[in-house]
């Protein structure tokens, strides 16, 4: 017997705290590796990188024993592949593209079983050992919409209306897409309709996140938004330039 | 038809400049090394003694270490001509061997990584002889051979084996050093460091090149005792940037 695993990042949501998801790390033994390093939670990129349902099951087995949440971002907004990830041992699942309330009502309705919604029927990963898993899931399983169209933004506020949705994500790199401004997640009118719809999300009272770094996570706190999508890639390339600094080396 | 790779690492030893090497430990994956292109690593070692480098893998691996410039490294897992050629022909520039304690294991090293007149390496042409026109005989210039100097009998005997010619990098390793003299677990033990640092010096005054893997904190020190080849790993820089995350979002 054992226990259904608990979500902690979905724990310290709940609980008003910040919540960083390193991403980037789409390999079992980095994973395991980096997760004593107690990041909140570990993201699987299956939107555009290889995580796919053969190795969704290694990657987050490695993220239980290193005790860190695991989040699979999903191709696209379709029923089987949320439950599937879920299924494969995934704590959390990430959409993306959820422009109108319909996408993020197939988001719950495939993230959640009855009553809430009707994820397909199987015991998953997570729930081995557990004889009460079907019913203590849905408390533990944490769904996150990416807003990041100007198609999103227009249909925001019926989208906010759709319950068990634990994170609605704004893009920055799909929104300047759509924006008009290709390339340039940072342009400041970009900035300003990301900041509105944080705004938005957190006067209704739901959870607000983006893609965090050490320039604008300060920022996005005093605005309310609490989950950060965060790549170390900055942090590795001052660690090597700082080392190859020290010992005088060239590039 | 196509010119063979130039070793990047070798390059800067063989002009005097100093060469840092990424460990992949802690951030490991194809996809993940590829991404690290805009640090224009020196090197890249894979790990394949200790960690899940293996001959399934080494092509992809090195395949994308080829295309942002830096050498790859393979270290391999023990001391046998049919294993360090096999991973040069799958796309290895550079091999290290651990445990190389005797003059007769050093010229083993050379025996099996160089083509002849110099040694026997195994006749076929490398994942980075293709389309090279007399591969066989420009390779012995970018293929690089490392040895670990890791036992106490290794260091007994080091004066011997620096006579053996075509070993680029003479890597002196704290953590079996340690083992082998009776201090396991204590890499940082004066006794242990008082070795390493009269290995060090012994091979810088023998005129050959000396390797340590280094911290941000003790590089500059190897640095001042001539060591020139540096193996940096990124786990603490990933760590003190998501400590420096934690620290803003809670600010």
């Amino acid at each position: 017997m054992r226990t259904l695993r608990k979500n902690d990042a979905k724990a310290r949501l709940a609980a008003g705290q910040h919540v960083i998801a390193l991403e980037g790390l789409n390999d079992a033994d980095t994973i395991e590796r980096l997760g004593i390093m107690n990041p909140h939670a570990v993201w699987l990129e299956g939107e555009h990188n290889l995580v796919s349902p053969p190795n969704i099951a290694d990657m987050t087995r490695a993220a239980d024993l290193a005790n860190t949440t695991s989040i699979v971002r999903v191709n696209r907004v379709e029923e089987g592949l949320i439950y599937q990830a879920l299924d494969l041992g995934a704590q959390g699942v990430a959409v993306p593209h959820v422009d109108t309330r319909e996408d993020a009502e197939t988001v719950v309705r495939a993230g959640k079983f009855s009553p809430l919604g009707k994820r397909g029927m199987y015991g998953s990963r997570q729930g081995l050992g557990d004889p009460d898993f079907f019913k203590k899931a849905n408390d533990e399983t944490m769904l996150i919409a990416f807003i990041e169209d100007v198609i999103a933004l227009d249909n925001l506020d019926e989208i906010l209306k759709v319950d068990h949705i634990d994170v609605f994500l704004v893009g920055p790199g799909d929104m300047s897409q759509s924006m008009g401004h290709l390339g340039e997640p940072f342009h400041p009118e970009v900035t300003r309709a990301l900041e509105d719809a944080v705004r938005k999300i957190v006067a209704a009272g739901r959870t607000a996140g983006t893609v965090g770094n050490h320039e604008n996570v300060a920022r996005y706190m005093e605005l309310g938004a609490r989950f950060f999508l965060t790549s170390p890639l900055p942090w590795i390339g001052e660690g090597y330039a700082d080392l190859r600094q020290q010992v005088g080396a060239t590039r | 038809m196509a010119e063979l790779r130039v070793n990047k690492a070798k390059q800067k030893l063989a002009n005097g400049e100093v060469a840092v090497a990424f460990a992949s430990w802690g951030y490991g994956g194809a996809d993940a090394l590829e991404r690290l292109v805009d640090l224009e690593p020196d090197a890249i070692w894979l790990e394949a003694e200790h960690g899940g480098v293996d001959f399934s893998n080494i092509g992809e691996l090195t395949r994308a270490i080829d295309l942002i410039g830096a050498s790859p490294i393979v270290r391999i897992h023990q001391n046998e001509p049919g294993v360090i050629y096999r991973t040069m022909d799958l796309g290895a520039q550079g091999i290290v061997v651990p445990h190389v304690n005797t003059r007769e294991e050093a010229e083993v090293v050379v025996h099996a990584g160089k083509f002849a007149p110099i040694g026997l390496r195994g006749s076929f042409t490398s994942r980075q002889g293709i389309g090279v026109p007399n591969y066989q005989s420009l390779a012995n210039d970018q293929t690089m051979l490392i040895v670990l100097i890791e036992d106490i009998v290794g260091v007994n005997n080091l004066d011997e084996i620096l006579k053996v010619d075509n070993i680029d990098v003479f890597f002196v390793a704290p953590g079996d050093l340690a083992q082998t003299m009776g201090l396991i677990g204590q890499p940082h033990h004066p006794d242990v460091q008082a070795v390493v640092d009269e290995s060090l010096r012994k091979i810088v005054a023998a005129g050959r090149t000396a390797g340590a893997l280094v911290s941000n904190e003790n590089a500059a020190h190897h640095l001042e005792q001539g060591v020139k080849f540096f193996l940096g790993a990124s786990p603490p820089w990933i760590e003190s940037g998501l400590i420096e995350m934690n620290r803003r979002a809670e600010a």
